[in-house]
């Protein structure tokens, strides 16, 4: 049905969103974004509830209709398409499991759309269904399975027509943390083994990181920054995305003469500021702080007060209050060397390296 | 600090000191709610009882008796041709008035059902509406409308559609009319609950799987309409096979329906055997329908389980 | 207590017995009695009950009846609690045949004389009222032309259009003798196969098989039908009545069937000797005639029209004046009282085919 193009394979295709805009009455969801997504990539849509992840992937899927702006498969502007003619497979948050169909039921639909003969929808059914490991459940109803199964079953529907491109909308949100994160895994293996491009929408940002090849944050209808999930982690572009990706504690640095300045001290950086204008901060990760006992060399030394402990079993946290209302974290491993921590209320030292400071901008200019 | 003190506060505790409560306290704490919740129900069961089955039962005697005997004559007395032919009415009747109401019933519950909540709560009311009027004002205002000089006919005939006023009134067809508006309604409110409980990520997934819209509403939506159908279809159908004001008001008489032979043993012949008879028959042939569709379908499903 | 009276209490010994009339009076004695409701029953008030409780000293307590049935349970449940009750007289003769009517005694029998036992009287039914069984018709229909009998209502070559006639066996066999030629004083018993046969030629043509009199007014005032057999009061009203979308309505005593309503006291009525008393006034001539100026109802004692309380140019609308009773002919209740249920059953079926 869909061209296969230079660029694409038979199993994937690219997508292109080009200058979309999506407004409803005064609010913007989709601020004229743009995305190349690459064929065979695995993307994630990151952001909080409202920012428009939502909006741009029902947009891909058809449902939604952009104001302004165009969308490609590959060569093929789709803009236009209605949902059952774009040939996209998609894992809805709710699974939108028909309860009125079995498991196989499920899974055959798309095929049986297609006119594929029975006995093949019987057997493609029983293979996508042995690939998520449902192999014995093709006759149960929707309401025998549990959150977990469902979930399986909605991929395998997803991706039994064998479509090149693949958009899940937080399909993972419904399971608990354990099953969430062994999923994780197992929707990654079945994509490296699929290969189909893959749009991931998700607000959790470790979810994110631990299954995209790139992840595209997005806030307020607008990407704040595309990379790698260690890009976006470890080089964040805006105090934004510092914030918002992994746990860390902002402190506001002045700059005087291409250096920064923590009250007044000079501070020793791995590199300058990439996006130099403006307010500058510095990002402090509770896991890259150390607590001083003594020496102190090529660190650099923020003085403060304990104020909490809070113990979570593989490792310990210990909040910081630095002058000006301040607050800082320091994460320690759960092992059985390094200082014992400080007491709340008594006087602390944290040292940060210079290989592992960040300077961010309160807002990056777009 | 306090969790230290606490904890050794705990540890100094007598735990010999403590009476804890026995399994058999905590029986006789289950039954004694449970028996709580029984009687709260008691006034309730009784008041069924007695304003509803207690009439059934003495019905069900009734039906039985000729004078201070037993006999099965009022059973046999229903072999007669006045009340084959009447059954068969009353059954043809209820089929086509519940066909036209589904089919009139689904598309308006869907359109409510798929509009915005205050226009569809506007809708509703029209739906609504002529349930808040009289049986008899809406039985009255259709023989204004349908009768041989009436409206639809002078119309009709003004526009030279037609020469001679058409019999829509004092018949079948009339009955049928009168019955289809007073039981849409019924048709219309649990296709609309159920309907407006189908979350759209049902059809949004049938379209994303390669379903057109016409194959998205058949393959998905009316299925999943189903409960709310099969509740329209039988409360619908029920009612009217215990109709009676509507054929007795637009049938011209020659539309008799079980009710009316109820009714005309009571009055005509005082026969209160034959006429619970007649009552018995129509309760168990309702209560089969409901049976025959509970095992179809699942009663739950008509309850609306899911 | 008269004892205790004397000197200075006298006077308000005095004023004590003065009293007791006044109590006895709040103690009057209460007569229920019900009727069909309605324009009739208001004017039966006007025309009777006033007088009744007058000359007996007695309340009257106005019920409503729906027909046999009512009494038929007041009197299964042993405690009635009408004294009085207006029924049709077929419906009188089949509860006496049932035997659940208290029997009048001699003294009110000796008041019925002048009521012909022709139209139900018994010593269990006192008819009240007469009225008829006759055709009425839209005078547009038929220019020029008169419906003299049930004949007309056959025939639709002369009399073209809807008819309606009552959803009952109870008149219609009558009607259909009499159209295929039977003349009125040998109807009965009633020849069942010859009447169905008559009706089946009839059943085309009837649009509205009324079942209330009311039904019966308002398709011929409406024009759904051309011609009506039908309730004299009911077609004379819409005489009277502005005209409806049907025209001029018009009717004619020719061929009439005779018909009437009963008093009758239930069995085990509380206070059925006040009750027979009751009968008695209301089946005085001069009492009895009164009805016929409240109501388009005839009184059902003969004397009634030599009293001159009917005024003359009432007399033409009353089926049983003495100009009209001829005209027609009295039903014949004991007819019915053996064969109505098997004739219903029968009718029903002829009407569904």
């Amino acid at each position: 049905m869909t061209a296969v193009n230079g660029k694409g394979s038979a199993i994937s295709l690219p997508i292109s969103i080009r200058n979309v805009t999506k407004t409803y009455g005064t609010f913007t969801a989709l601020d004229n974004v743009s995305l190349e997504i690459a064929s065979g990539e695995f993307i994630t849509l990151l952001g909080p509830s409202g920012s428009g992840k939502t909006t741009l992937l029902m947009v891909l899927a058809g449902f939604i209709r952009p104001a302004s702006g165009e969308v490609r498969f590959g060569d093929r502007d789709v803009s236009l398409l209605p949902p059952h003619k774009r040939d996209v497979g998609m894992v809805f948050q709710n699974y939108a499991l028909f309860p009125h169909m079995t498991v196989a039921g499920n899974v055959g639909y798309p095929l049986r759309l297609r006119g594929v003969a029975k006995s093949e929808i019987a057997d493609r059914v029983q293979k996508v269904l042995a690939l998520v490991q449902l192999g014995e459940l093709g006759t149960r109803n929707i309401d025998q399975l549990s959150g977990g199964q469902r979930q399986r079953v909605a991929l395998a529907r997803a991706i039994v027509f064998e479509p090149r491109i693949l958009l899940m909308d937080e399909p993972l949100s419904a399971l608990d943390k354990k099953l969430r994160e062994q999923m994780q895994i197992e929707v990654r293996h079945l994509h490296q083994r699929l290969g189909m491009t893959t749009v991931y929408v998700t607000h959790d940002q470790r979810e994110a990181l631990t299954m995209s090849d790139r992840v595209a944050v997005i806030d307020k209808g607008r990407f704040h920054q595309i990379g790698s999930p260690r890009d976006v982690y470890e080089r964040p572009e805006s105090r934004f995305i510092a914030e918002f990706i992994g746990e860390s504690h902002l402190v506001a640095v002045s700059m005087r003469g291409g250096t920064a300045h923590y009250r007044d001290r000079p501070l020793q950086l791995a590199e300058p500021p990439r996006h130099p204008s403006g307010q500058q901060f510095l990002v402090m990760r509770p896991e890259k702080l150390k607590l001083l006992t003594g020496g102190e060399d090529g660190l650099n030394v923020f003085e403060g007060t304990a104020r909490e402990i809070v113990y979570q079993g593989e490792s310990t946290l210990l909040y910081v209050d630095l002058p000006d209302d301040v607050e800082v974290a320091i994460r320690q491993p759960a092992t059985s060397v390094g200082p014992a921590l400080p007491a709340p209320g008594t006087p602390v030292r944290l040292g940060l390296p210079a290989g592992d400071t960040m300077l961010v901008p309160a807002e990056r200019a777009p | 600090m306090t969790t230290t003190s606490l904890a050794d506060e705990v540890g100094r505790r007598d735990h010999a000191a403590w009476k804890a409560p026995n399994e058999a306290a905590y029986r006789r704490r289950e039954r004694s709610e449970t028996t709580v919740l029984a009687a709260l129900a008691v006034p309730g069961l009784l008041l069924i009882g007695a304003i509803a089955l207690t009439p059934i039962a003495w019905l069900f005697w009734l039906s039985f008796r000729s004078g201070s005997d037993f006999t099965f004559e009022h059973y046999e007395r229903l072999l007669h041709p006045t009340y084959t032919l009447t059954l068969q009415t009353t059954f043809e009747l209820s089929f086509l008035v519940t066909a036209i109401c589904i089919a009139l019933g689904y598309p308006l519950a869907y359109l409510i059902s798929q509009v915005r909540p205050r226009l569809a709560g506007f809708l509703l009311l029209l739906v609504l509406f002529p349930v808040w009027t009289s049986l008899l004002v809406r039985c009255y205002a259709w023989l204004v409308l349908l009768q041989r000089r009436g409206v639809v006919n002078s119309w009709l005939q003004d526009m030279g559609l037609i020469d001679a006023p058409l019999r829509l009134m004092h018949n079948f067809t009339g009955t049928t009319i009168g019955m289809v508006h007073i039981m849409l309604p019924f048709m219309v409110l649990p296709l609309y609950a159920t309907m407006r409980s189908i979350n759209r990520d049902y059809m949004r997934a049938a379209a994303n799987l390669g379903a057109s819209p016409v194959k998205a509403f058949w393959g998905v939506f009316v299925p999943l309409s189903f409960p709310g159908l099969f509740a329209g279809i039988i409360i619908v159908f029920v009612l009217c096979l215990g109709f009676y004001v509507t054929p007795a008001l637009l049938g011209g008489g020659r539309v008799m329906m079980w009710s009316m032979q109820i009714e005309r043993n009571v009055t005509y012949h005082s026969d209160w055997g034959a006429a619970s008879a007649l009552g018995v028959v129509l309760l168990a042939m309702t209560l089969a329908i409901l049976w025959g569709v509970g095992r179809l379908i699942g009663f739950d499903r008509i309850v609306g389980g899911r | 207590m008269m004892g205790k009276c004397g000197g200075a209490i006298s006077l308000v010994c005095t004023a004590l017995l003065l009293a007791a009339p006044q109590a006895a009076a709040q103690e009057k004695k209460t007569l229920t009695i019900s009727s069909w409701g309605g324009a009739f029953q208001k004017a039966q008030k006007e025309a009777w009950f006033g007088i009744v409780e007058k000359e007996l000293n007695v309340v009257i307590k106005e019920d409503n009846t729906s027909g046999i049935a009512d009494v038929r349970t007041q009197v299964a449940s042993g405690k009635p609690t009408w004294d009085l009750t207006t029924q049709g007289a077929y419906s009188c003769a089949l509860l006496e045949k049932e035997g659940r009517l208290e029997k009048f005694d001699a003294e009110t029998m000796k008041a019925l004389t002048d009521i012909p036992t022709t139209i139900g009287r018994s010593e269990h039914c006192a008819p009240q009222i007469v009225y008829s069984v006759a055709i009425g018709w839209r005078d547009k229909a038929y220019p020029g032309k008169v419906p003299e009998g049930w004949a007309a209502l056959w025939d639709v070559k002369n009399f073209p259009g809807q008819r309606s006639i009552r959803k009952h066996p109870i008149y219609a066999l009558e009607m259909a003798l009499i159209a295929d030629g039977v003349p009125m004083d040998k109807l009965y018993p009633l020849d069942v196969e010859r009447a169905f046969k008559k009706l089946e030629q009839l059943k085309p043509h009837v649009l509205v098989w009324w079942s209330s009199g009311a039904q019966s007014a308002q398709v011929l005032k409406d024009g759904e039908v051309d011609m009506v057999a039908a309730w004299n009061g009911r077609i004379q009203a819409l005489e009277n009545e502005p005209e409806g979308k049907g025209g001029k309505i018009k009717t004619t005593f020719n061929q009439q069937i005779i018909v009437s309503d009963s008093w009758m006291i239930p069995k085990g009525a509380p206070n059925k000797e006040l009750a027979m008393k009751a009968i008695a006034i209301m089946s005085r001539p001069e009492v009895n005639a009164r009805i016929s100026n409240y109501i388009n109802y005839a009184p059902s004692n003969t004397k009634s029209y030599d009293t001159g309380v009917i005024p003359k140019e009432k007399l033409p609308n009353l089926p049983n004046s003495p100009e009209n009773f001829g005209k027609g002919f009295v039903q014949d209740n004991s007819w019915w009282v053996n064969n109505a249920d098997a004739m219903v059953k029968r009718f029903d079926a002829f009407l569904q085919r």
